[in-house]
């Protein structure tokens, strides 16, 4: 991520979360933080436990964010936030936290005679990691037709595109689901599994390789002798953890979509 | 395959559809989504870590070292590079790749007291590690990197806490402390569990390869085979060397090292010089009683305690002193005390010290900051008085001070003192690239020692060329230790690879 993007997230972000910018320069800025988002970002339960004991008037706190020190010209003191830094790592979970379920329906025009049907959807964006001495991770948005039961993949890529708003427009008319949305998840559940099942799994035989290799390595350092050292145990358990290959399933979010837009 | 499933979303979905939490934000829901994309890790290979760390550059020849570790070595190595071109940023590249991958969630940090602040330093802010020094009395589940010295952790009630942590990453800096199999450092980590592991030293073979034979058995025990294989491939004589090539094939399977010329970087040269001296005849008088000492007394039958004499009449009469009356107070028979006390006023008589003499006017001829380099304190003490007396500052350093005062006599040396004179564990974990004149008043017997000093001047950040002096007197032990030292010079570099000129071609010259 670049200063720029980095800036534009953090002022998306906060005005989201209707954290007041007091002041927005192109490589710094002001924010007036809500008192949820204090609590969410401060790390200060102490401080407003005291607060709500004590019926005090709460103050949260301002903050500034210097996006890109490169340009800062001007004398100003804040923090310096940047890709890694600890800061925006916390903001990235808060995005996740604040950020994981949604319900939405597509907008329609003014239609004169009959309302606009909206079919059911549930999108799912999972995280798939693989993991062995070595990761790689995989980002798979699939969607599900509530009604026709079709699937789909690249689901948020598509659906991003559409006018979406909390609220059915007036003109529309959302259908009832006939799959049920926790069966549906179970559905896209499998496909994921299918799609790991079809993948190809090299690297965990290649890792199997590498753990075999040293595994022999170490027997050979301790061939003939009889009673075998506490840290042969140890060191055959470090072998086992190091490469055994494994497999994390995570949804980033997800949620009811009510489209007027077919998906195929 | 082990497949892991949270099913924390389908509860919150859950609650969701029962109306019982509210639906979040359309445009979180993006960015959230965003940054997971951004963020993912789409390959096995290469490296992450760097496009996290906008304040640090590394070099490339520590990019090169952190790929290597990863991909080839599967996260086991030794990292050796000569002293000076960046240990800690490697290891730290690689502990903050892990943690990235999320292949490391908790990491111990080994170091020398010395170097506790430092490493701390580096972590939390070139990479944004949030690693805490050890203290007693700390839950070590609440922190995932710690940082502590070795003589802490090896000790109890420490040590049982450590084997209960689930360490994934174990990384040990000045690993060289590790050579000998038969002490605590050595049996601590040998039961460690080592996942991940970095062992960095400068100084991976000190005097014999069975040195490198037990750090990379702690390491990856088996490599280099068991001992009984491995000593069957190196004779009796420990300093010659058969099976070279396929040995340093294993060797390199496990250690990444880099000498100052493969780094690509301009680096300043090292200017070399063993200087021989003479003593006057008075001073090689006084030296030839030490070495009949021997057959004076059963006293100085000791083979080590003769070695320690001979080497300290050639740094000064005040160390040789020391030893010299504390021997005497064991002499019983009168007719002993007498030769010994006639020898000790003699000593004392001497006038002339040569090799400080000579010190002196390398040091007028610098007419810069120069560092000396001494084995003994009562040498050190004397050189500053001796200095003092030909009007040159000089400010005494020595490795057991602590870091405030490390920090305040280097601070005085660069603005205020001519001299930094150090003893020999002063060589560790300071650096001084501001100076770049080293003088070896006293040579050890161990090569790497020699790398150690000069790697406090000759490092990254270093513009000039930098001078070494040896000093070695000869006609005396000084003459063996030089023999020694090349010797000791070629094991390593059969193993391991090219030393910087550390000893002059002294040999070809005389």
């Amino acid at each position: 991520m670049y200063p720029q993007q980095i800036h534009s997230y953090l002022h998306n972000f906060f005005d989201e979360n209707n954290c007041h910018i007091v002041k927005n320069h192109d490589h710094y800025m002001t924010v007036q933080l809500t008192i949820e988002m204090d609590k969410k970002i401060m790390d200060r339960p102490y401080y407003w436990k005291y607060l709500e004991n004590t019926n005090g008037v709460p103050n949260p706190a301002q903050l500034t964010f210097i996006t890109d020190q490169n340009k800062l010209i001007e004398n100003i003191k804040g923090e310096v936030v940047h890709f890694g830094s600890p800061r925006l790592n916390q903001l990235f979970r808060a995005t996740k936290d604040l950020g994981a379920f949604v319900h939405m329906y597509e907008q329609v025009g003014n239609q004169i005679q009959t309302k606009t049907i909206l079919t059911p959807w549930l999108g799912v964006n999972y995280k798939v990691s693989y993991y062995s001495d070595q990761t790689k991770e995989m980002l798979y948005s699939l969607g599900i037709n509530l009604i026709t039961g079709h699937l789909v993949d690249g689901f948020q890529e598509r659906v991003r595109t559409f006018d979406l708003d909390p609220e059915m427009s007036e003109d529309a008319f959302g259908l009832t689901f006939i799959i049920k949305p926790l069966r549906a998840l179970e559905r896209l559940d499998l496909a994921i599994e299918k799609i790991i099942n079809e993948d190809d799994h090299t690297w965990a035989e290649e890792a199997k390789i590498r753990w075999q290799k040293d595994r022999e390595v170490l027997e050979h350092f301790y061939e003939g002798v009889e009673d075998k050292p506490e840290c042969y145990d140890m060191e055959k358990r470090a072998l086992d953890e190091q490469y055994e290959s494994r497999i994390n399933i995570e949804i980033i979010n997800g949620g009811l979509f009510y489209l007027k837009t077919s998906i195929n | 395959m082990l497949i892991e499933k949270s099913s924390k979303w389908k509860e919150g979905f859950i609650e969701r559809l029962e109306e019982r939490e509210p639906w979040d934000n359309w445009t979180l829901y993006n960015m959230s989504y965003d940054v997971v994309k951004t963020n993912l890790i789409t390959d096995f290979t290469g490296l992450q870590s760097p496009k996290y760390l906008p304040n640090l550059t590394p070099l490339r020849h520590q990019l090169e070292v952190a790929e290597t570790v990863i991909e080839r070595m599967n996260g086991k190595a030794i990292l050796a590079d000569e002293v000076g071109l960046g240990k800690t940023i490697e290891a730290g590249l690689i502990l903050k790749e892990y943690l990235i991958r999320g292949l490391v969630k908790k990491a111990l940090i080994l170091a020398p007291a010395s170097l506790i602040n430092q490493w701390i330093d580096e972590l939390n802010h070139k990479f944004y590690i949030p690693a805490i020094p050890y203290k007693k009395n700390y839950n070590l589940d609440n922190y995932s990197v710690v940082v502590m010295s070795m003589d802490t952790a090896k000790k109890s009630p420490h040590k049982e806490v450590i084997y209960a942590q689930d360490y994934d990453m174990i990384i040990i800096d000045e690993a060289h402390k590790l050579k000998n199999h038969k002490t605590k450092n050595y049996e601590f980590v040998q039961s460690l569990k080592k996942k991940f592991c970095l062992l960095l030293t400068a100084t991976p073979i000190q005097n014999d390869v069975f040195e490198l034979f037990y750090l990379i058995s702690l390491l990856k025990p088996g490599h280099l085979g068991n001992y009984e294989t491995f000593q069957s491939s190196f004779s009796a004589n420990k300093l010659t060397w058969e099976h070279d090539d396929y040995l340093k094939e294993l060797v390199n399977q496990v250690m990444v090292r880099n000498r100052r010329k493969d780094t690509g970087i301009e680096w300043t040269h090292r200017r070399v010089q063993t200087i021989p001296i003479q003593f006057t005849k008075e001073e090689k008088e006084v030296y030839d009683l030490i070495v009949g000492l021997k057959n004076v007394s059963s006293v100085f039958s000791s083979a080590f305690s003769m070695i320690t004499l001979q080497k300290e009449m050639c740094s000064s009469k005040e160390a040789t002193y020391l030893t010299l009356n504390k021997m005497r107070q064991q002499c019983v028979d009168p007719e002993e005390i007498d030769y010994v006390e006639g020898m000790i006023q003699k000593l004392m008589a001497l006038e002339v010290n040569t090799k400080a003499e000579k010190a002196y006017e390398l040091i007028s001829k610098a007419n810069d900051k120069v560092i000396i380099f001494t084995e003994y304190r009562a040498s050190q003490a004397y050189l500053q008085w001796f200095l003092g007396s030909k009007g040159i500052t000089s400010v005494l350093f020595n490795g057991k001070f602590k870091k405030s005062k490390r920090d305040w006599m280097k601070q005085l040396f660069k603005d205020q003192a001519q001299v930094l004179i150090a003893t020999e564990s002063g060589g560790e974990g300071i650096n001084l690239q501001f100076c770049h004149h080293v003088i070896n008043y006293d040579l050890p017997w161990n090569p790497m020692k020699l790398e150690q000093r000069i790697g406090r001047v000759h490092r990254l950040g270093q513009e000039h060329d930098v001078h070494i002096y040896n000093l070695a007197i000869e006609g005396t032990i000084e003459d063996h230790i030089l023999d020694l030292l090349h010797a000791k010079i070629d094991v390593f570099e059969k193993a391991v690879g090219n030393l910087d000129d550390i000893l002059s071609t002294f040999k070809e010259s005389m």
